[in-house]
């Protein structure tokens, strides 16, 4: 059984309320709904508890998930809009801004230079272009999905994607070949 | 994808999560059970209080209709209570040719 077929099996029996069959869900697609969190808001810890909340959204809202759907697409869909969702609490956004900066000083210390001027590049681009780099250059997402997954037309994703990826380049000291 | 392209994965590569991840796993679907709960206690208590309200609205039409049934069942319903006890009672019991001792 493929892993999209394998994911239409679990689905089907978590919408049928299996919790098992929910909890291999959550098993086969953490890594990605973390990553891309972690990618997209910088802050690990909270880019976890973002995932949790995404995979308790998903149980209620498992029932909505049309068949043959991505799976991954979807979670990263409900996880960005948590993260978005945090953004707008303007107290939480203010203290995760310093936390992210005190945040960057601890892990990064030992960290190679590369990574700390990546991290630091993320870190400087508006969310929405962040969120579109980590699934389209970090996850591998196509445009196509990660505009179904953010809910944003497919040229804005394009856009975003092309004008982050300048950014990195740029900020790794890369010659951009692709433009 | 152009070799800076590769370099820029390789480098998001290096804070990806592990593939699996028990404790992370645990702790969500001990969140998914927690509400889980927290639902049927919601809809238990919803239906309950619906089922308090139905019988105290009803009860003064179902009253005497109970009284007056209760006073031709009586002894059967009575009956049948004992029967249930004594079935609960030796069903409990462990039967004689059990293996109990070797």
């Amino acid at each position: 059984m493929g892993p999209a077929s394998l994911d239409e099996a679990l689905v089907k029996a978590a919408q049928g309320g299996s919790a098992e069959a929910f909890s291999r869900l959550v098993e086969r697609h953490q890594q990605a709904v973390r990553a891309f969190l972690r990618r997209a808001c910088g802050d690990w810890a909270q880019a976890d508890d973002l995932a949790q909340e995404t995979f308790l959204a998903a149980w209620s809202r498992i029932g909505r998930l049309k068949a043959g759907a991505s799976v991954r697409a979807w979670l990263c869909g409900i996880g960005y809009n948590k993260h978005l969702t945090a953004i707008r609490s303007a107290g939480r956004e203010r203290a995760r801004g310093a936390a992210y900066e005190a945040d960057r000083e601890v892990s990064l210390e030992a960290a190679p230079e590369d990574r700390l001027a990546l991290e630091r590049a993320m870190a400087g681009l508006p969310a929405e272009q962040r969120a579109c780099v980590a699934l389209c250059l970090a996850a591998e997402f196509s445009h196509a999905e990660a505009a179904e997954a953010l809910g944003m037309p497919l040229g804005t994703v394009k856009s975003h994607v092309s004008r982050g990826r300048a950014r990195l380049l740029q900020a790794l000291g890369e010659c951009d070949d692709a433009s | 994808m152009t070799q800076a392209d590769e370099r820029v994965k390789a480098l998001f590569a290096m804070d990806e999560p592990p593939a699996r991840d028990a404790a992370f796993a645990t702790a969500v679907m001990a969140r998914v059970m927690r509400r889980r709960f927290q639902e049927d206690v919601a809809m238990l208590c919803a239906v309950s209080l619906g089922g308090g309200v139905a019988f105290c609205a009803v009860w003064p039409t179902l009253q005497p209709a109970l009284v007056a049934i209760s006073q031709g069942l009586a002894p059967a319903l009575g009956a049948i209570a004992l029967a249930i006890c004594l079935m609960v009672i030796l069903g409990g019991r462990p039967s004689a040719d059990l293996p109990l001792g070797s």
